[in-house]
């Protein structure tokens, strides 16, 4: 005990003789500061009010007796200072080691004095700062944009009010080159897939804009105008095909959007030039805009026979494969493949599907699919991995029926029509006690290609009728309440594909054929021969025809893979108030004649069907 | 030929297109269909340019972005497609449509 209090009573004697020493050191330097402030005073009118203010403020504080260390702290603060004695004296005793204490005591201060610091005198700071930094070349764009992520590293941040002169010194950093792979890494990446998708439609609706803005009607360009002949019946106003991914391959279905009128998706076969590409392509292609390429690209492994939109999704298209598979394209994403497909079991198709169709309200809709085998399924959009229905189309309880093409009345969900292979068209029913095949239609005499219920609407009802075309080269109006067709047009010499109503006029149609022919009858008009006829360029076969909606175009899908778009001309395809009473005479004429023609075959034993529809 | 090379083939292949450049966000050029110098100056340039254009757009109301910039010169007409990310420019020579 005494050695240790013999011992402290020398560490405080050293301390005090430490201390001494100091506060001398400091008194002189004190001193020193004190003559230069003078000097500086006389010789400038203005080192700056502050700089007096704290000398006289420290000459106040010296005269109380406290603190003068702490001037001299500020002044030099990575010095090693003087303890304030106050502290020291208060901390040394009891703790009894006093190495270590003064360091902790100063590092606490520095702290604080720091900041009293930086009020002090900031346009000294300000010069520092604005010397050292380095901000970032757009640090203003970046925060909008409010992504990118490299941060510089620990850059002290200036002062926000002074960013914009720092930007235009910064202007002249030249950003970093990318190398090959970090470019490869960016193109790859789902966020560039995104933005080069949607950018390039964009890029190319805008170049294939040919509005000329800078027309000058004053000028002598005035002569060159003048549209296509006005007066014309029909005229070729589009044509789509795409190199890649469009030809050689047959056009096998083509379908309208509802709620955007100026988009066709028009599903291919495959292409058998080149084996690498997918066998099915769906192309969306856009009426509104100028440019020739595809809106929307879509493909699958199997042939797609079949494609429509999902009437009440903008969105989706649904398509019936080779393989049986029905597969579900989605324009939001970004793939091309389908989003939804169904499983190729026995509980849906294992055949080809050629029917693909969207039936029902808004509320309440199903996709109805019929494949080859005869087996038809209904399926709900949001669940395709089970048929929620399914059914076997057979006649007579024994013979599937190959179905071709199917079609529904309008606003009838339940009872349908469907061509098939074996040449006869059949009625049925979804529902009810009479599910399945009910009647047969026969007077075709090769297999049928198409069949469309009359659209009516109007002032009369004309849903009991529809039309057919055939390999037999003819097109047949047929009612469901006679099984025999009504009337046989015989005017083509080569397969007929294709027969579709048109959607405001009631008795016009449009037809065509395998030599490249598109016709559009007006039964109203001439029943014999078309009211006008066009011969497409090179004669591809026809293999599909669809009316846009307004009724005043025609689609038609060729063997080669092109879509033409015709206009027909306005005293066509407008409907006068009277066609509907003209049509019901038309029919009842029709329907006379039939009975004569029967009553005829009938003589000769049976040989109506030859009678009514003779094979050239 | 990846889906991206697809797309740009295509739009090159309009006629009176004269290139196209797909930049990032700090303005540096990721595809190109021009040399190199002329890839870097309209990189920078138009980047800088998109850059302004969207921030005149949005000061003038926040909600507001810009989509699209078209610059018709005497010579040229360049087109930019701006995005979150990326830009795409292209240069297009009006006379030949």
């Amino acid at each position: 005990m005494a050695d240790r209090k013999a011992e402290l009573e020398r560490k405080k004697a050293r301390l005090a003789q430490i201390r001494e020493e100091k506060k001398r050191k400091e008194e002189e330097r004190k001193r020193r500061e004190a003559e230069e402030a003078a000097k500086a005073s006389k010789k400038g009118p203005d080192p700056s009010e502050i700089e007096r203010k704290r000398i006289e403020t420290e000459q106040l504080l010296k005269d109380i007796g406290i603190e003068e260390q702490k001037r001299a702290q500020a002044a030099v603060p990575s010095m090693v200072a003087a303890e304030p004695p106050g502290v020291t004296q208060k901390k040394a005793p009891p703790s009894a080691d006093d190495r270590p204490l003064p360091t902790l005591a100063r590092k606490s201060l520095k702290l604080s004095l720091t900041d009293t610091s930086v009020i002090n005198i900031p346009p000294r700071e300000k010069v520092a700062y604005s010397k050292e930094t380095q901000t970032i070349v757009e640090v203003q764009e970046k925060e909008e944009s409010e992504e990118e992520i490299e941060p510089p590293p620990e850059v002290v941040e200036p002062p926000p009010d002074k960013k914009e002169e720092e930007e235009k010194e910064e202007e002249a950093q030249r950003p970093r080159e990318l190398t090959e792979e970090e470019k490869q890494q960016i193109v790859l990446s789902d966020d560039f897939q995104t933005f080069i998708n949607n950018t390039s439609r964009v890029m190319e609706r805008a170049l294939a804009e040919d509005m000329d803005i800078f027309y000058d009607y004053g000028g002598q360009d005035l002569e060159e105008r003048e549209g296509p002949e006005a007066g014309a019946k029909m005229s070729l106003q589009r044509q789509f095909n795409d190199e890649r991914w469009s030809r050689y391959r047959t056009v096998t279905h083509l379908d309208w959007s509802a709620q955007y009128p100026e988009l066709l998706v028009a599903s291919y076969n495959n292409n058998e030039e080149s084996p690498n590409e997918p066998d099915g392509v769906c192309l969306v292609w856009n009426m509104k805009f100028k440019k020739t390429t595809p809106e929307y690209i879509f493909h699958c492994q199997s042939a797609v026979m079949a494609a429509t939109y999902a009437k009440f999704h903008p969105n989706l298209v649904v398509g019936g494969t080779y393989s049986g598979q029905i597969v579900l394209w989605d324009n939001r994403s970004n793939k091309r493949t389908p989003v939804q497909r169904t499983p190729l079991s026995a509980a849906a198709h294992t055949h080809p599907v050629y029917c693909v169709d969207v039936i029902g309200t808004q509320n309440a809709h199903n996709l109805i699919t019929v494949s080859t085998d005869g087996k038809m399924c209904s399926w709900s959009l949001d669940m395709l991995s089970n048929p929620q229905e399914s059914m076997e189309l057979q006649h007579k309880q024994s013979k599937a029926v190959a179905v071709t093409c199917m079609s529904f009345p309008p606003n009838d969900v339940n009872n349908f029509v469907v061509g098939s292979e074996e040449m006869a068209v059949y009625t049925g029913c979804r529902h009810g006690s009479k599910a399945g095949i009910n009647e047969i239609f026969e007077g075709h005499q090769g297999p049928v290609t198409s069949i469309d219920c009359h659209p009516a609407t109007g002032q009369v009802d004309f849903s009991h009728l529809f039309l057919t075309s055939s390999f037999d080269w003819t097109v047949k109006l047929w009612s469901v309440k006679h099984q025999r067709p009504l009337y046989s047009f015989e005017d083509n010499s080569d397969y007929v594909y294709d027969a579709r109503w048109s959607p405001i006029h009631p008795a016009v149609f449009a037809t065509g054929d395998g030599m490249g022919r598109l016709d559009v009858w007006n039964l109203n008009n001439d029943s014999e021969v078309p009211t006008a006829s066009v011969t497409l360029d090179m004669q591809p076969a026809i293999n599909r025809v669809r009316w846009h909606s307004s009724g005043h175009q025609v689609a038609c899908g060729d063997a080669d893979g092109k879509v033409w778009i015709y206009d027909i001309g306005e005293q066509i395809a407008v409907p006068r108030t009277d066609e509907w009473q003209k049509f019901v005479r038309t029919l009842s004429d029709m329907r006379a004649n039939m009975v004569d023609s029967q009553d005829e075959g009938g003589l000769s034993s049976g040989r109506t069907s030859m009678s009514s529809s003779p094979l050239r | 030929m990846s889906e991206v090379e697809e797309m740009l083939k295509r739009i090159q292949g309009h006629k009176g297109v004269i290139g196209i450049i797909v930049v990032n966000s700090e303005g540096i050029p990721i595809r190109t269909t021009l040399d190199n110098s002329t890839t870097v100056q309209y990189a920078g340039l138009i980047h800088n340019l998109s850059n302004k254009a969207r921030s005149v757009v949005r000061d003038i109301d926040p909600q507001n972005d810009l989509t699209f910039l078209r610059i018709r010169s005497k010579k040229h007409e360049i087109m930019v497609a701006p995005d979150k990310e990326y830009i795409l420019i292209c240069i297009q020579n009006p006379s030949d449509n």
